[in-house]
């Protein structure tokens, strides 16, 4: 159950982050010492700066007046969803750029995600049941082992392993590079969904081998103390069958801790996510992220990091309140 | 013998008395006599013994480009050599370095800045904890890697940079583990005894509070230390921070903007992985050892 007071609680929370996250937005460029403008005009058109071209350039960064007077400014443009040009793709605005970047990553945000939370659940419920025995340890222990690696470090191996060493009938098992191939066009056609989804594979995959340990082990563990929690005894008393004890009992309230998790993990595989997509040239907003620290795009990299966390804040809300939903035992107030 | 005259039993003759051991050793033998904390310390122990004296075992300059490049493993270069002939195992040793250091500088002011925002919430209570875990959550909830990126673009690149950065970044989840902890040993009689005795906050916290914590302050710095490596090795990848300082990150670096991969040079890309690995699988060992020593669980 959801309690009003508690959903307005967390709107207000919701606010505030997002606040926290522009006001972040906002003072880092200005924190820093050096004029972007100044940067900006020497990078183009050299060190002959008109005062004129100067004063146009400030304006046009918002760069002009109090502080106070800037913020109000900016407040007042993202609002209106602009979030500034780019330098390097001038004059693409930011916003432009990452919209047509946005869905590759979050189709692999998504997919990966759903797909972890999926493989670790049922790995867990399979070993969860046979606590301490060989396949537990054995299998923990690999979860364990592939938790640690870094995502790029493993992404990098599968493009080695399975896009260059393996070759069959002269042809690579799998692409390294790009979210579909030259000579398919972007349609709903079956040519480039079967391509998006065979240059898929491997980012999916390194993906989901890294983020599925975590919610393994967390489901593994609750399962552990829940067996011997005094509703399952009673149920052992009652006579009932393994399986319904299995899967009415302890399957069921196992699977709660993750959904809290998910939120928390969602931060950590928007991480990976970015820099898989540099490790395959994946069109998404990580990949572009990376380009623009390597060109320097200071508005880009300010709007990614605003959409991103934007993104991230309102799945976390949603989760929150899909909790209530999946334990009706839970009253949010 | 004691000043007040009284006999009191030498501890080392009679049966009754054990040594008193200080907490410290008595926790550090308690995890090596456990299977599992043996191969973590074990593994933690190499680790830091290839940080500290790496630079003295590394058979040349990591920076020497002397050597013909891409060069698979041999006699000569044990782990190869990579794009400009730099050889590889040097540069691992060296690097092991840098990247150790990061990862435990930074679980240090995690761990300070953390353990004090932590036990002031708990105790303290009120306006404090609500400041402070209100903080928290939004720093948790603020998706960590672009906030590190973002971060590191405007700071200039510099190792310690890097280490600033994820020192104010990891501090919010260890806080809050820390204030749960200290909400439960606030009740706890020995606490209160202490209190109604007159002892003031700070020497409550110094002798009370903070022992009962070891346990579960060591395994979230271990797993901060991988972490921060882990973090520090994104970072460079990105081309963030120093790129030019020899570390596990920046191998990575380089391997993947010289095309490493295109000549399946993965004797230049094992070895600063697997270094993490090692490091991921030891701390997960401590972790279990720790837990099944002291009865204290690793809050997720």
């Amino acid at each position: 159950m959801i309690t009003a007071r508690y959903l307005e609680r967390r709107v207000i929370y919701l606010v505030i982050t997002f606040f926290i996250a522009v006001s972040i937005n906002f003072f880092l460029p200005r924190l820093i010492p050096g004029n972007p403008a100044i940067t900006i005009l020497v990078s183009r058109y050299g060190n002959e700066i008109k005062p004129q071209e100067l004063l146009l350039v400030e304006s046009e960064l918002n760069l002009r007046g109090s502080l106070l007077h800037q913020y109000i400014g900016y407040m007042v443009s993202l609002f209106h969803g602009y979030l500034g040009v780019s330098y390097y793709y001038y004059p693409a605005t930011v916003v432009s750029i990452i919209a047509s970047h946005l869905p590759w990553t979050l189709f692999l945000l998504g997919t990966a995600t759903i797909l972890s939370v999926i493989i670790g659940v049922s790995i867990a419920t399979y070993i969860g049941w046979r606590l301490g025995g060989k396949s537990d340890s054995i299998i923990s222990s690999i979860a364990i082992s592939l938790g640690s690696l870094p995502f790029f470090w493993l992404g990098l191996i599968f493009q080695i392993v399975f896009g260059l060493m393996i070759v069959i009938n002269g042809h690579h098992l799998f692409p390294i590079a790009h979210a579909f191939s030259a000579n398919v066009y972007p349609g709903f056609t079956y040519s480039f969904i079967s391509s998006v989804l065979w240059h898929s594979a491997l980012p999916l995959i390194t993906l989901v081998l890294i983020s599925f340990p975590g919610f393994t082990l967390l489901m593994r563990n609750t399962i552990s103390t829940i067996i011997n929690d005094d509703y399952v005894q009673m149920a052992r008393a009652k006579g009932l069958k393994t399986w319904r004890i299995k899967k009415m009992y302890v399957n069921r309230n196992a699977r709660l801790p993750i959904a809290t998790s998910v939120a928390l993990a969602f931060g950590s595989i928007v991480g990976g996510a970015f820099l898989v997509e540099v490790v395959f040239s994946y069109p998404g907003i990580g990949y572009m992220l990376y380009e623009s620290v390597v060109t320097s795009d200071f508005p880009l990299i300010d709007g990614i990091f605003l959409i991103i966390t934007i993104t991230v804040i309102i799945a976390n809300f949603i989760v929150d309140l899909l909790y209530a939903f999946l334990d009706p035992r839970v009253v949010l107030e | 013998m004691t000043e007040t005259g009284y006999i009191v039993p030498d501890a080392s003759s009679s049966p009754h008395f054990i040594k008193k051991r200080s907490p410290l050793l008595e926790f550090v033998i308690g995890i090596w006599k456990n299977g599992k904390g043996k191969v973590g310390m074990i593994i933690y122990a190499v680790m830091i013994g290839i940080a500290v004296f790496g630079r003295l075992l590394a058979p040349y300059s990591p920076t020497d480009v002397n050597f013909p490049a891409f060069q698979p493993p041999s006699l000569a270069h044990l782990l190869g050599t990579n794009y400009v002939g730099e050889d590889v195992f040097s540069e691992f040793l060296y690097g092991t370095g840098v990247s150790l250091t990061v990862g435990f500088v930074v679980a240090f002011a995690t761990m300070v800045i953390g353990t004090i925002a932590g036990i002031s919430a708990g105790f303290l209570g009120k306006v404090t904890d609500d400041v402070i875990m209100r903080t928290v959550d939004v720093l948790l909830v603020i998706p960590g890697f672009p906030l590190l990126v973002i971060l590191s673009a405007y700071l200039p690149p510099t190792i310690w940079s890097t280490i600033l950065i994820l020192s104010i970044l990891s501090w919010p989840f260890h806080a809050r583990v820390i204030r749960s902890q200290t909400l439960t040993l606030k009740r706890r009689a020995f606490v209160l005894a202490s209190k109604l005795s007159g002892l003031g906050n700070f020497r409550i916290i110094v002798r009370d509070l903070i022992p009962n914590m070891l346990p579960i302050i060591f395994i979230n710095s271990i797993f901060v230390v991988v972490g921060a490596i882990v973090a520090q090795a994104g970072l460079a990848f990105f081309g963030l921070g120093n790129i030019n300082s020899v570390n596990w990150g920046t191998m990575l670096y380089w391997f993947d903007i010289e095309d490493g991969i295109l000549f399946k040079a993965w004797w230049w890309l094992l070895p600063p992985g697997l270094g993490i690995m090692a490091l991921g699988i030891g701390a997960n060992l401590l972790s279990n050892a720790v837990s099944e020593t002291n009865g204290t669980k690793r809050k997720d």
